[in-house]
């Protein structure tokens, strides 16, 4: 693993963990935010571990399928880690649709948290 | 197909919580046909009915009918992700909204989604069906007939009770949102107020005068 940088090593198993707690179970994804964390979610803002992870939570699905499609990570002046990604999911039996994320990470008492997440779907029907 | 041989096109737009039946009842009422055709970077889906709409004059004598090529829009599911943009809104002449039946919330977000649709449609009053969806589950209802027809009537709707899952009623809330447009658009002398593309008038009042040669294999 020598090639890639350490921003990509950890940008991307982040990604591949976030992904696959939100499609197997999202009540469990508090363990990744804290309490200074800021999600927005298709505009609606939320802060805080335990208002983001209602949100999350609450989100009327039963089944969501998460493929990505491209992700890009970078290292940021004050130590943290830039990360966005390009996918498509299905949220039960709807049609598929493209989204963005971007995350901000941040390595505090040497765990990786993520500070900042910003979700949107990829549709553009503004008319 | 969406050939050019028709007399208007009327794009419906299916609304209502998710989970609510909006894609079966489309579904039910285009003969259950997988036509739909779904437009990924905009996030709809469409299906398409050619009827013929007859008028009934007031002195009950039944018009000649009109060709018309009904889009029925539909959403890709985004409400649940809480992005239908009220653009979406727009472009349609016509709102089927749903609720469940079996779920006294969706009843409840039905004033929501007027109160958005007075906003952001192309007027303040537009035309609206409201369906209750299905009541074949009677057994699992929690919203009355009474309570919904109140509220349809406070919101001066037509309201039928509808059932994707056996057909009942669907056929018959779509005519009557057809019914509304038609009517709508026959009161209005100066139609230049539709939305753009969202009617397409192939000349039927000048038709009168002009025969049918120009409908059609048009040469122009």
């Amino acid at each position: 693993m020598g090639d890639k940088p350490i921003w990509e090593q950890i940008g991307s198993s982040f990604i591949q963990h976030y992904y696959q707690l939100f499609d197997n179970d999202r009540t469990q994804l508090g363990a990744i935010y804290i309490d200074a964390s800021c999600l927005t979610w298709e505009g609606q803002q939320f802060q805080g571990k335990a208002a983001i992870v209602e949100k999350l939570s609450s989100l009327p699905f039963q089944k969501i399928q998460h493929s990505i499609t491209a992700q890009d990570h970078q290292p940021t002046p004050d130590s943290c880690i830039i990360s966005m990604v390009v996918g498509q999911l299905k949220a039960d039996e709807d049609p598929i649709m493209g989204f963005h994320q971007m995350f901000l990470l941040k390595n505090i008492n040497d765990a990786w948290v993520c500070t900042n997440d910003m979700f949107r779907l990829a549709l553009h029907n503004f008319g | 197909m969406s050939d050019g041989d028709y007399d208007y096109l009327i794009k419906f737009l299916a609304l209502g919580d998710s989970g609510v039946g909006k894609t079966s009842v489309l579904y039910q009422y285009t003969d259950g046909k997988f036509n739909s055709k779904f437009i990924t970077t905009v996030g709809i889906d469409f299906r398409e009915k050619r009827v013929v709409y007859r008028a009934s004059g007031p002195d009950g004598a039944v018009g000649r009918g009109q060709r018309i090529h009904l889009q029925l829009w539909d959403t890709a599911g985004q409400e649940r992700f809480r992005s239908l943009t009220t653009a979406f809104f727009r472009d349609a002449m016509g709102f089927l909204l749903l609720f469940d039946l079996t779920n006294e919330q969706s009843f409840l977000n039905v004033r929501n989604w007027i109160s958005q649709l007075q906003m952001h449609a192309y007027c303040d009053s537009p035309d609206i069906v409201l369906c209750g969806n299905k009541s074949d589950l009677e057994d699992q209802r929690v919203v009355k007939e009474e309570e919904a027809r109140a509220l349809a009537e406070k919101y001066g709707v037509p309201y039928f009770e509808t059932s994707a899952a056996n057909g009942t009623n669907i056929s018959p809330a779509i005519e009557a949102l057809l019914d509304l447009i038609m009517k709508r658009m026959e009161r209005c002398v100066d139609k230049s107020w539709i939305p753009e593309g969202v009617v397409r008038s192939n000349g039927h009042t000048a038709a009168d005068q002009h025969g049918e040669e120009r409908k059609g294999g048009c040469s122009c």
